[in-house]
């Protein structure tokens, strides 16, 4: 891991096309901007974490796990 | 053009045509696969698969969101609006089964909006909207019992 000391206002460049302003420190929380193409989707790290475990245990289904239409009229 | 054919782990042998091919451009979150169709008939009941066309064992269960959950609202960030390019899209949610039909749930947080056979995961920004959101109360756990 890279770790470098940035103030509020600096930049960080990721390759040539993704820059990471940090914008302002506030008591414990740091704003922080991304810029990047739109090929390359920008996520919040627990959401990231929480929807790939999801579409993960829903990728464990077998065919047989899903409720067929007799059972949802039942 | 010839059919696309998926040896499933699930259900054999899949032909699919090119023209039912939807292109995931970045994949689905954590799984990747850019190549994907929908499988199973939504008139035979709620849940359809999205089928890897690259991975024989990926296949994740959908739904229509609003088949369960009536008030259902998707909002996107700019970028990803510009994304999707479209107006209008199909909108699917992941399903995680589970050994009971209350154990199922569907992810409200990350649907999967499909236009002009492209397809994307993209983050909804409505505040409280789950990652698993129940999908058969307890109506239809009496209903089974």
């Amino acid at each position: 891991m890279l770790i470098i000391t940035r103030r509020p206002g600096e930049k960080i460049m990721l390759g040539d096309d993704i820059v990471v302003h940090v914008m302002e420190i506030v008591g414990n929380s740091v704003r922080v901007g991304v810029e990047a193409p739109r090929s390359i989707p920008v996520y919040r790290e627990e959401i990231w974490n929480a929807v790939r475990d999801e579409n993960r245990a829903a990728a464990d289904a077998a065919p047989r796990a899903l409720p067929q239409p007799s059972e949802q009229d039942a | 053009m010839p059919p696309v054919i998926v040896e499933s782990s699930r259900f054999g042998t899949l032909e699919i045509e090119e023209s039912a091919v939807i292109e995931f451009p970045t994949g689905l979150i954590g799984l990747g696969s850019t190549r994907w169709a929908l499988v199973g008939d939504s008139t035979d009941g709620p849940f359809q698969w999205l089928h890897s066309l690259e991975d024989g064992t990926l296949a994740l269960p959908v739904t229509n969101p609003w088949a369960f959950f009536p008030d259902y609202a998707v909002e996107l960030s700019d970028a990803d609006t510009a994304k999707l390019g479209a107006d209008e899209a199909t909108v699917l949610v992941t399903v995680r089964a589970g050994a009971e039909l209350s154990d199922f749930s569907a992810n409200l947080r990350a649907p999967i909006l499909i236009a002009e056979g492209r397809g994307h995961q993209l983050i909804n920004e409505v505040a409280d909207a789950p990652v698993r959101a129940a999908l058969f109360g307890e109506v239809a756990e009496t209903a089974v019992a």
